[in-house]
């Protein structure tokens, strides 16, 4: 009772605070969400990157083949925030009031949530390096992983076969697993970015690799011991066309036959996202039409590269999170056709991550190959002369640079530009944004 | 072609390369390139046997306890002797957290089993407790007469010094070595030891210079770096400073 009233009084308010209900009523009673989710199939989406958008697109599935669900939307992916998504969810007596959740786990709380929430089905789309100042090490999310399924006896467990640290999970769970994957290789050109697992998980011999998709991702295998990228179950034949606004892919399902599928989302960490989508949806027993249909008919969520329009400017807002996902961003725009306007906002708040040294872990140093694109760098936000920093070492030219600190005569640059204007903020710094950008311009609330 | 040339030893790339370390790599880099003193990198991985004489400063970062295991054995195989050597030849050291610790003598772990480490230098290391110490870091530099170097720790290790090794300096706000003795980072002839990460460079121009410095000077006798414009850096440094000031 305490949750929902203190939800929806929240809401009232018109804030994004998705996280302080569930936190009130968690302190009441610790395993709410146990009690909450007894009686709902739960589909859970952790992991590292990607969880936003691959939740949407599994929720165009659910959508367009009759499911009755809920999901958590906006971001609110703390236990705090799934259990208050569950408590809205349900009559005042604590029924349920759908058959199915959907929910999107941070993957250090999906320890808890994957415990009390007891998923039927646990899509895991990746691990990369992300906030270790919360997490501590890439070995202390798979842990929170595999605790979080162990939980599950029952459910079934997508896999990213070609992440060698998430594929590494089934040989530790005895659930039913499917792998999906990428069997060809996605861009001609890549970052110059670590590898956040070049060394074997078992034995620490390095990794060979037939082909290497982005970051860690491709097909490993390890010539000691024998460990390698697991056949997968669902999986992209071929990469068509990838390009600013899509990419056209083929996929095979499992059953030898290949559909052309769209995804209206750029970057080859979206034909992840679709692939994922996919294993999910061959999971659930959907007919492949039922499931490729529904990736063509998915549009864009929150800060995941959704456009539109401020004053005379046409913008993105890319959210920016971890050197992975920024070097995929950075992949993305390196390939723009037309000249642009970049602007950069980073944040140090907890949901930032407080270290914000990973962006020297991400290759800006691209940015000096597509110089003659680059209209302007606008950097803003709390560590804004840290980002300003790390931008004059990779050795773009420094009159392209500029610092607004202040939102308000950042938005006022914007909304002036005649190019298109792409927004890359961290987590709290998109939320701040958006709250300016609503209060101007009268746009809806960004969990609508 | 200058006249000035530095070498950078880059000690294990691809294993030692978390939370932006190899931002100091760069930043010395471009702080070279910048007074138009040559610089080249050279990155010694797993197989790679280390010649002592091929570098004017060496670079280690942090990693993983995972990643560490991999790199012990081929220490002291291709790499140890070299560097230990290196080290009491003068020549400059950058260490940073994981690469502070093992160059040390040992590390100890929750169940009190020793790791032997790379011994190089009198420090050794025990992990305490659950609690990792992580935040942002300010503390003293007593080779810059005191100025402070701003950074990101995120350690669970506790690193305690032996009698000829000194601290960088005082912690003034966050943990430091151990959270006990208000010491933060070591000092051992050339060899510079921090658990600052941030990367530590770009913010702290001044160290950055000081190290560069240091190694031209082995190399080429007395040299003063021309002063740059360091205002993203100095921004950067006074932001964070002031917020933990103030704290």
């Amino acid at each position: 009772m305490a949750c929902k009233t203190s939800r929806k009084l929240l809401r009232l308010m018109g804030r994004g605070a998705t996280n302080l209900p569930g936190k009130i009523a968690n302190r009441i009673c610790p395993d709410l969400l146990r009690h909450l989710a007894k009686d709902v199939h739960v589909i859970a989406v952790t992991g590292t990157n990607g969880k936003t958008t691959t939740s949407r697109m599994i929720e165009q599935i659910l959508k367009d083949n009759g499911y009755d669900y809920f999901c958590n939307k906006s971001g609110a992916n703390l236990l705090n925030g799934v259990t208050a998504e569950f408590a809205d969810n349900a009559t005042i007596g604590g029924k349920p009031k759908h058959a199915w959740a959907l929910v999107e786990c941070d993957e250090a709380a999906f320890k808890k949530v994957g415990e009390y929430s007891d998923p039927e089905y646990v899509v895991v789309t990746n691990v990369f390096r992300d906030q270790l100042d919360r997490y501590g090490e890439v070995s202390a999310t798979l842990d929170n992983i595999k605790i979080g399924i162990g939980h599950s006896k029952r459910a079934v467990v997508c896999l990213n076969a070609d992440c060698s640290l998430t594929a590494s999970i089934a040989e530790e769970i005895d659930n039913k697993i499917l792998f999906y994957g990428v069997n060809t290789p996605i861009y001609k050109e890549r970052v110059h970015e670590a590898s956040d697992a070049p060394y074997c998980i078992h034995c620490k011999h390095e990794y060979v690799y037939d082909y290497i998709t982005y970051g860690h991702l491709g097909k490993y295998r390890c010539e000691h011991c024998g460990y390698h990228r697991p056949d997968p179950d669902v999986f992209v034949t071929k990469v068509l066309v990838t390009d600013e606004s899509h990419s056209e892919i083929e996929i095979d399902m499992g059953d030898g036959a290949v559909t052309k599928a769209a995804i209206h989302l750029p970057g080859g960490y979206n034909i992840y996202n679709g692939i994922s989508a996919m294993c999910l949806a061959k999971a659930l027993g959907l007919r492949t039409e039922q499931a490729v249909d529904c990736l063509s008919n998915f549009e864009v969520g929150f800060g995941r590269m959704e456009a539109f329009q401020l004053g005379q400017a046409t913008t993105r807002m890319i959210l920016i999170k971890n050197p992975a996902g920024c070097n995929q961003v950075l992949n993305f725009l390196s390939n723009l056709s037309e000249q642009s306007v970049f602007v950069i906002l980073l944040n140090d708040n907890f949901a930032d991550g407080r270290d914000i040294s990973w962006i020297w872990d991400v290759d800006f140093e691209t940015l000096t190959r597509i110089e003659d694109k680059l209209d302007a760098v606008y950097v803003s936000g709390i560590r804004a002369y840290d980002m300003a920093t790390r931008l004059k070492y990779s050795g773009i030219d420094k009159d392209k640079l500029c610092v607004i600190e202040d939102y308000g005569k950042l938005l006022d640059t914007i909304s002036a530009q005649d190019k298109p204007v792409y927004i890359m903020p961290t987590y709290t710094a998109m939320m701040d944004l958006r709250a300016l950008v609503s209060k101007r311009y009268g746009y809806k609330n960004f969990w609508e | 072609m200058s006249e000035f040339k530095l070498n950078i030893c880059h000690i294990y790339p691809d294993l030692l390369n978390l939370y932006g370390d190899t931002g100091n790599i760069l930043c010395m880099k471009k702080r070279l390139e910048w007074r138009g003193i040559d610089c080249e990198v050279t990155g010694m991985s797993v197989g790679d046997t280390l010649h002592a004489k091929d570098h004017d400063l060496f670079f280690i970062g942090g990693g993983q306890d995972f990643e560490q295991k991999v790199l012990l054995e081929d220490a002291e195989k291709n790499k140890r002797s070299e560097i230990k050597n290196a080290i009491e030849d003068e020549k400059v050291f950058l260490a940073i957290c994981g690469g502070y610790q093992i160059l040390g003598q040992y590390y100890k772990d929750y169940e009190g089993r020793q790791l032997d480490f790379m011994q190089c230098i009198d420090i050794y290391t025990i992990a305490k407790g659950d609690d990792r110490m992580i935040g942002n870091v300010l503390f003293t530099c007593d080779d810059l007469g005191g100025e402070t170097i701003v950074g990101f720790e995120n350690h669970a290790g506790r690193t305690y010094l032996g009698d000829e090794v000194r601290p960088i300096g005082k912690v003034l706000s966050g943990y430091g070595n151990n959270g006990e003795d208000g010491t933060e980072g070591a000092i051992y002839k050339n060899v510079y030891c921090s658990y600052s990460h941030g990367p530590m460079l770009p913010k702290n121009p001044d160290f950055c210079d000081l190290l560069l410095e240091k190694a031209l000077e082995r190399k080429y006798g007395k040299i003063v770096l021309e002063k740059l414009h360091d205002d993203y850096e100095r921004e950067a440094h006074r932001v964070m400073e002031q917020r933990l000031q103030t704290k």
